[in-house]
């Protein structure tokens, strides 16, 4: 089933890779423009969907005639939890220069660590350390300008 | 000019420096060698050489350690058999597959030199005899390669190709200019970054799994029998064909201008597979599937200082920042260094052996002290990496454009990878897709749009053969087979 519904989808991707391959400009010396790569590989992925939807045609077909045990059992919350990290990512990037890479990277770490049950003080303890070896380490030693934020910048020289 | 005091803590010091880059995702041994730079600016030549062939040996190793331990190449150059090696740590030989990592890429080095100090100026010659048609060949030959060593599946394997293509595609368009799926953002013109989509694909899809599996069990077990150096000999002397293969190819891949250690990996372990008597062992945690590969990326680092030196024509991105330092210290490269640079050159020649052969104690310290990734729980550890991803990614371009990079690429490679789509093809598909078109665009243009013209000089007329014989032999082994069992098959009906 999951993979039927892939195959479509790179059907469905290759198809709107040509089709915005086909905007871009062509040049009259060229025979060939910018949009032949991309038009190329758009047509690889409908292919490769179409093979890969197709042979698992006879497979759907068993799913839908069959109990539907399968799906019920899938680990929908499994899935969501391991969207978190995903989450912690996106907050990073939106607040950390406001909050300052040290602090995000703390908190993302402690939320990561109490999630899967660990100790309240060794996650504190942990998350604090090792974020502030992380900013001391690539923004002092390897000079990477990773965010101090409002907080940092008032604390530090 | 080695054998000082000086001369040899330096090459230690770089070394240590060299395994702590290389251990962590997302730095990689190019950085490790600009981030010496401003340090060799205080250094006499051969320490300051000395100081660059040391890291960026150590790092290509040490990216062997995450990756053998969590599934997370340290560098591009180990991405190659990450699968094998974290496979084989499962099955309680973690330090057996990095003695065997360490011992092969030690000898990968040494071979690499021993080729830059007797064929080093006939070796670049007949690098430099590749154009683009070569390029175009060359690069199809090692997509080709992806799509037949992949474990399952080969639709799969060839979708997983086309993503790692189309993001190759990013970006200005070499020809017209054109900007390309870059949806308005500026950090997007300069095209896709390799090292934020490994750290997407490997770390961070590697991160959700666990966080999806709800599983704390390590998996890596601690055996008390796993000694590193323990069955090194024995492997040696059972695959001393593949090393020599792996270290040869290496060698004349990391000499072709562009090409380098983390493609020499990907090329030599498709041979390595191709050969094997064992095939069938590939991607289920075998030795044989890291010896080619891990003699090949250290391999690859010597034989790309052969157009270097000769020519001064950097073979990867470390060498054209060593470029750099050689002029700075007055070793112009080109032909007529082994004239002028006379002393320094066989002082550099000396560097290099002693640097491969000082990797053998110090990334045996290291691969006792990974212990650190088994003894660490992994509820403590993959926040941390998560951590380490983040920073990793961003520290590529100073780019918050890189960060959503990887989590978007992370999250597509987390839905590919639990449906079995191999993770391989798309990254070497990034690798090779700028070289494949490039090369392609460039020939295109020099011949008119003939396509004959990709057959009509010997040594791409070569390779093209050997890509065509790669996409037909499946087929007519099939066929071959299917003739030969017909008579067998008809006294059972």
């Amino acid at each position: 089933m999951r993979d039927f519904l892939l195959g479509l989808a790179f059907v469905i991707g290759g198809g709107v890779v040509i089709a915005v391959a086909q905007t871009y400009p062509t040049m009259p010396a060229l025979q060939f423009g910018p949009s032949l790569f991309p038009s190329l590989i758009g047509g690889g992925m409908v292919i490769g969907g179409l093979v890969l939807t197709l042979t698992r045609v006879g497979a759907l077909k068993s799913a839908f005639a069959g109990p539907r045990s399968q799906a019920s059992k899938y680990d929908y919350r499994g899935l969501l939890i391991s969207l978190l990290p995903c989450a912690l990512i996106v907050f990073y990037i939106l607040t950390s220069e406001w909050l300052g890479a040290a602090p995000c990277m703390a908190l993302s770490m402690l939320v990561l660590m109490l999630l899967r049950g660990a100790k309240l003080w060794l996650s504190l303890l942990v998350s604090i350390v090792i974020a502030a070896a992380i900013y001391l380490l690539f923004s002092r030693y390897l000079l990477i300008p990773l965010p101090e934020g409002i907080l940092l910048s008032q604390l530090l020289p | 000019m080695v054998f000082n005091a000086q001369t040899m803590l330096v090459i230690v010091a770089a070394s240590v420096f060299g395994l702590f880059v290389g251990a962590i995702p997302g730095l990689t041994a190019t950085m490790a060698v600009a981030l010496l730079v401003p340090i060799t600016f205080y250094m006499d030549a051969t320490p300051a050489i000395a100081a660059i062939v040391a890291t960026s040996a150590m790092a290509i190793f040490a990216g062997d350690i995450p990756g053998t331990y969590l599934n997370i190449p340290g560098t591009p150059a180990s991405a190659a058999y990450v699968g094998e090696s974290y496979r084989l740590a499962q099955k309680g030989r973690a330090r057996e597959t990095l003695g065997t990592n360490l011992v092969c890429s030690v000898i990968g080095g040494l071979f690499g030199t021993l080729v830059l100090v007797f064929v080093s100026p006939s070796l670049a010659e007949m690098a430099l005899n590749f154009s683009s048609f070569e390029y175009f060949w060359l690069a199809l030959l090692g997509l080709s390669s992806s799509i037949f060593i992949a474990i399952g599946s080969r639709v799969k394997a060839f979708l997983s190709l086309t993503v790692g293509l189309l993001l190759s595609t990013v970006g200005l368009d070499m020809m017209s200019g054109a900007p390309r799926f870059t949806f308005g953002v500026p950090d997007l013109m300069a095209g896709v970054n390799f090292i934020p989509v490994m750290i997407g694909m490997f770390a961070l899809n590697e991160i959700m799994m666990f966080y999806g599996s709800r599983a704390e069990a390590r998996s890596v077990p601690v055996m008390a029998k796993d000694s590193v150096f323990a069955s090194a000999p024995g492997h040696i002397r059972t695959y001393w064909r593949n090393i020599l293969r792996g270290s040869s190819l290496g060698t004349l891949i990391g000499a072709l201008p562009g090409a380098g250690a983390d493609i020499a990996a990907w090329i030599a372990y498709a041979a390595g597979k191709s050969r094997s008597k064992e095939k069938e062992k590939y991607g289920t945690g075998h030795i044989e599937g890291i010896v080619d590969a891990s003699s090949a990326n250290n391999s690859g680092i010597s034989g790309a200082w052969v157009p270097a030196l000769v020519f001064g024509i950097p073979g990867d991105t470390i060498t054209a920042i060593v470029i750099g330092v050689l002029y700075m210290k007055g070793m112009n490269p080109g032909p007529t260094i082994f004239m002028n640079g006379g002393g320094q050159v066989y002082a550099l020649f000396t560097v290099f052996f002693v640097a491969n052969l000082i990797m053998l104690p110090i990334g045996y310290l290291a691969i006792r002290a990974s212990k650190v990734f088994i003894l660490t729980p992994r509820k403590l550890l993959m926040p941390v990496i998560l951590s380490f991803c983040i920073v990793g990614a961003f520290a590529i371009n100073n780019s918050v454009t890189d960060i959503w990079i990887m989590l978007i690429i992370g999250m597509v490679a987390f839905v590919l990878a639990r449906n079995d789509f191999p993770m391989a093809p798309a990254i070497l598909g990034l690798v090779l897709g700028g070289t494949l078109e490039n090369s392609f665009m460039s020939s295109m243009l020099k011949s008119n749009g003939d396509l004959l013209a990709f057959f009509e000089r010997p040594i791409s007329a070569a390779l093209g053969a050997l890509v065509i014989l790669i996409w037909v032999l499946p087929s007519l082994i099939k066929l071959f087979r299917r003739r030969r069992g017909t008579p067998q098959a008809r006294p059972e009906k």
